[in-house]
């Protein structure tokens, strides 16, 4: 009996092998050529892009970080400029008070003296016009009194040295 | 007991893998055997059961020439002298197409009424048919791919969709894990895509076989043995002096070394592709005959208990099939990557130049 059914695992047919080589040649040369080639060339002139930008953004992000540090920098300065001045300002005002205070206090000082002196000096004054009063007075009351025998002269002359003496004390 | 023997011939078919005896059975006789063999073999026919069968071309020389008929029926009806292997073994049976004048084929092996067959069978198979639609399937779907990217130029080239984004991420793995990591950066890109091409179409043809009707074109070894000898004459190819004087002459070894260390070097050549056809092959035929073996028990049950207790045995066995389904698709990815891997990795080899690191000590 012929073998009908005959299948074996390993068949060898070589009309198969020369087939397969052929299809499978011929698609390796249009899939090289029109798919892979193409697609490959886009594949890694996607990634040059993406690696290009990634490159840009770098680029970009450490321009940015020296501007800000450039900007921090300025920032500090101006602080420490604005914190300088304030310092001055404080203390030109400080000065300024407390010369206004010395001042104010010097004129006071003054005006206490000058008042004191003018005091003194109506004082003084006052005094010297009681006791002239005061002399005048008793002249005229002893005058009243002893009008008759006393000399108005000699007894001026008695109470001025009284007076002077009194001033000396 | 008469019952359990009933099975063991398919058994039998199931273990011995190898060249049977002549079954002069017609596989469509009982439709509860199913012979494994004959289902993942190539088939001058693609099978939609149950809508039908498209018959392929005949292309056979005959007495020096070259003969071709459209399908296997018209070569059986051209009165050329051809007939069924079959209609040979039983010639007082003759079974007609659905016209009622047409004869069929049975076992579609053309002969001559004297046993004789055409000197070289040149058909178009159904391995050869889902091979080459693997390739078209390629074709079209990078294809796309690449007319997408040619059509996103202006915007970036930024990905976008699930389809691109699949199939752009296994286009990378190929080119950056398996190409550039076994070749070198300095020529990958050469052999690029011959691996692109080679996995992707294994990987499809592999998968083929999980669809209905589909054919595991990478379960017969001769489809594996093509694929294979690319990657032998590329790697060849690819081979530097360096690669050559290692081979021949290996460098650093006492010159009587060379006696035994030549031909085993020389042996080594051929076992590469050797080791890569049968691997791919088994591994798919193998996985192919898992899933029509454990489907194959239901029928087996309804041959021996009757169909109610097949069917209802069909809740252990489709579970059953589904798992290994799932292991099968793995099995596809796997090797589609290891087919690709090992031929980058040769190819490798033989391209790489031994020129700036001379001090290896020849390990190998």
């Amino acid at each position: 009996m012929t073998p009908v059914f005959a299948n074996s695992l390993v068949n060898v047919d070589p009309g198969l092998f020369i087939w397969t080589a052929v299809v499978f040649f011929g698609f390796l040369l249009i899939l090289g050529r029109f798919v892979w080639k193409p697609l490959l060339a886009s594949l890694s002139e996607r990634e040059s892009s993406i690696r290009g930008s990634l490159e840009a953004a770098e680029q970009a992000m450490k321009n940015a970080e020296e501007i800000r540090k450039n900007n921090d920098a300025a920032l500090r300065e101006a602080e420490a400029l604005a914190l300088k001045l304030r310092r001055e300002a404080v203390e030109e005002a400080e000065r300024v008070r407390a010369e206004r205070i010395e001042k104010a206090k010097s004129e006071a000082d003054e005006l206490l003296a000058k008042a004191k002196q003018t005091i003194e000096t109506e004082k003084k004054r006052a005094l010297d016009e009681l006791r002239q009063e005061v002399a005048d007075l008793a002249i005229q009351a002893a005058g009243k009194i002893l009008h008759a025998e006393l000399d108005a002269e000699k007894n001026r002359k008695l109470v001025d040295r009284f007076l002077q003496d009194l001033n000396r004390n | 007991m008469r019952r359990a023997l009933r099975f063991f011939p398919i058994l039998l078919m199931v273990l011995l893998a190898g060249p049977r005896p002549g079954v002069a059975a017609d596989p469509n006789a009982n439709p509860k055997r199913i012979d494994i063999l004959y289902k993942i073999s190539d088939h001058h026919y693609l099978d939609f059961k149950p809508i039908g069968k498209v018959e392929l071309p005949r292309i056979l020389r005959v007495d020096g020439a070259w003969v071709f008929y459209p399908s296997t029926t018209a070569a059986l009806n051209s009165g050329d002298g051809w007939t069924d292997a079959w209609y040979l073994a039983h010639p007082d049976t003759v079974i007609y197409k659905a016209d009622g004048t047409t004869i069929a084929p049975v076992s579609y092996d053309l002969v001559k009424a004297d046993g004789s067959t055409a000197e070289f069978d040149f058909s178009i198979t159904s391995h050869l048919a889902w091979f080459a639609f693997a390739g078209v399937l390629v074709l079209v779907l990078f294809g796309r791919l690449a007319s997408k990217y040619d059509r996103s130029r202006k915007d970036g080239l930024v990905p976008r969709g699930t389809f691109m984004n699949i199939f752009e991420s296994l286009v990378i793995f190929v080119r950056d894990d398996i190409a550039k990591a076994n070749i070198g950066e300095e020529k990958y890109l050469k052999y690029t895509p011959y691996l692109l091409s080679a996995f992707f179409m294994i990987l499809f043809m592999n998968l083929f076989g999980l669809a209905p009707w589909g054919v595991t074109s990478t379960s017969d070894i001769m489809v594996t043995a093509v694929l294979a000898l690319f990657t032998f004459f590329i790697t060849q190819k690819a081979g530097t002096k360096d690669y050559w004087m290692h081979v021949l002459a290996m460098p650093g070894v006492p010159k009587f070394m060379l006696v035994i260390l030549t031909p085993v070097e020389i042996l080594g050549l051929f076992t590469k592709p050797f080791a890569l056809t049968v691997r791919l092959f088994a591994n798919m035929a193998s996985g192919k005959m898992l899933v029509y073996s454990i489907l194959g028990m239901i029928f087996l049950f309804a041959d021996m208990f009757g169909d109610w207790v097949g069917i209802g045995s069909a809740a252990i066995w489709i579970p059953f099939t589904l798992f290994i389904y799932a292991i099968k698709i793995f099995a596809s990815f796997l090797q589609a990557y290891i087919f690709t891997m090992f031929s980058a990795l040769f190819i490798g080899l033989a391209a790489a130049d031994h020129s700036h690191d001379h001090e290896h000590g020849h390990a190998h």
